[in-house]
């Protein structure tokens, strides 16, 4: 975890590119971690949904994960329902996407 | 290893799950919550249930019964206690499907007649696939017959009954939203425990690929029975239910997709988890032949 926020799932990439936007958290009716986390975290809610820039589907247990900034390439992620590590990555679309760390 | 290990404790699992999303439930739901009305009023429907309730029984019992296996075959003390906590998780979840079954009207001495008479066989071998490996002491085929393929099914299985049951029956739906989030901490154990041990033992791959390919198969096989069981009372639940709104799983809308539409969306959702959570682990999904 990171200094900034302990709480926030992210720990930033080292970047010299322009400043990140950041987001104000409201908590989304996650109720699978202790309160003060579950800003972090919500529920994917199906095909009319869509993901924020500041948000990224853990791939192992298909929870959306939420960072108080935008995220980049290179940023690692804990996934606390799942206790899965991963690091975000470039899809070949172009999109973000994340690889787990065993 | 350790490391990724210690957020397995039984600290974290107090934390998470009887102190955070199992405070104040009873057999997994809001205390005062009951089965639908309109579920317990018809034989049909209330037989449905109790026969796919059954199966969710059948498939936990399988999952007491190779986690509690898996603590002595586990080779470190984190991953014993996490198993500890997973023992302690699936034998809740026998506990309220088996509750479940009271609600629907089983009563208590024809508990395991009913089951008998309902377990769908396939589903009862593919149990019997995975305990082979943990009465072996495999540690880890055990972990991923258990933790990646059963635990894998009942993901999705259960995020399926969860969105077709939100709105006409939610008493079952926060049932099996506490299973769910149990499972998110099983299947993360699953790939994080084996995709290092995977590495380090290349020689297990082609043993637990075909123990994969034994378990799909049947898995397939009791989606398919149960499926058929359950058609002919697809139209009548919506027509008792009344409209409940669309319950999107994956691209199909439950509330108005034909038996066989819903099948298809459920055998590709696992199958296409099966891939890509193997893949990630360094297996190769291996696909059953005959079914």
């Amino acid at each position: 975890m990171n200094n900034q926020a302990s709480t926030d799932p992210i720990t930033q990439a080292v970047t010299t590119e322009e400043p990140r936007r950041t987001f104000e958290l409201e908590d989304r009716g996650f109720r699978e971690v202790p309160k003060k986390w579950r800003k972090f975290y919500r529920h994917w809610e199906g095909e009319d949904d869509w993901l924020g820039p500041n948000e990224i589907i853990c791939p192992v247990c298909k929870v959306v994960i939420r960072s108080k900034r935008e995220l980049r390439v290179g940023d690692r992620l804990y996934c606390m329902p799942c206790m899965s590590r991963m690091v975000v990555v470039e899809a070949q679309d172009g999109s973000l996407a994340t690889e787990v760390i065993y | 290893m350790a490391d990724f290990l210690n957020s397995y404790s039984i600290q974290r699992w107090l934390e998470l799950c009887p102190q955070g999303y199992l405070e104040d439930t009873v057999y997994g739901h809001e205390e005062g919550e009951s089965e639908a009305e309109v579920l317990l009023a018809d034989d049909d429907l209330r037989t449905d249930a109790i026969r796919s309730t059954v199966q969710l029984v059948v498939g936990e019992r399988a999952a007491l019964a190779a986690s509690s296996g898996l603590v002595n075959a586990a080779p470190d003390y984190p991953s014993k206690h996490f198993l500890a906590t997973q023992t302690l998780d699936e034998a809740r979840h026998v506990e309220i499907f088996t509750q479940r079954l009271f609600d629907l009207g089983v009563k208590k001495a024809d508990l395991e007649s009913t089951i008998d008479h309902f377990a769908n066989p396939h589903l009862v071998k593919f149990a019997e696939v995975l305990l082979e490996k943990v009465d072996s002491g495999d540690f880890i085929a055990g972990v991923v017959g258990q933790n990646i393929v059963l635990e894998g099914l009942a993901f999705s299985v259960f995020e399926m009954m969860e969105t077709s049951n939100r709105v006409s029956n939610p008493k079952f739906a926060h049932t099996l939203a506490g299973t769910i989030a149990d499972e998110r901490r099983h299947v993360g154990f699953g790939e994080n425990r084996i995709g290092s041990l995977i590495k380090e033992h290349p020689e297990k791959k082609s043993e637990i690929e075909q123990m994969q390919k034994d378990m799909a198969y049947h898995m397939l096989k009791t989606f398919s029975l149960s499926f058929d069981e359950g058609r002919d009372n697809v139209d009548k639940a919506r027509d008792v239910m009344g409209d409940v709104g669309s319950a999107d799983f994956h691209g199909t809308d439950l509330s108005t997709a034909t038996s066989e539409e819903m099948q298809t969306v459920l055998e590709q959702t696992v199958i296409g988890e099966f891939k890509t959570r193997l893949a990630r682990i360094g297996l190769e999904y291996q696909a059953p032949v005959g079914v």
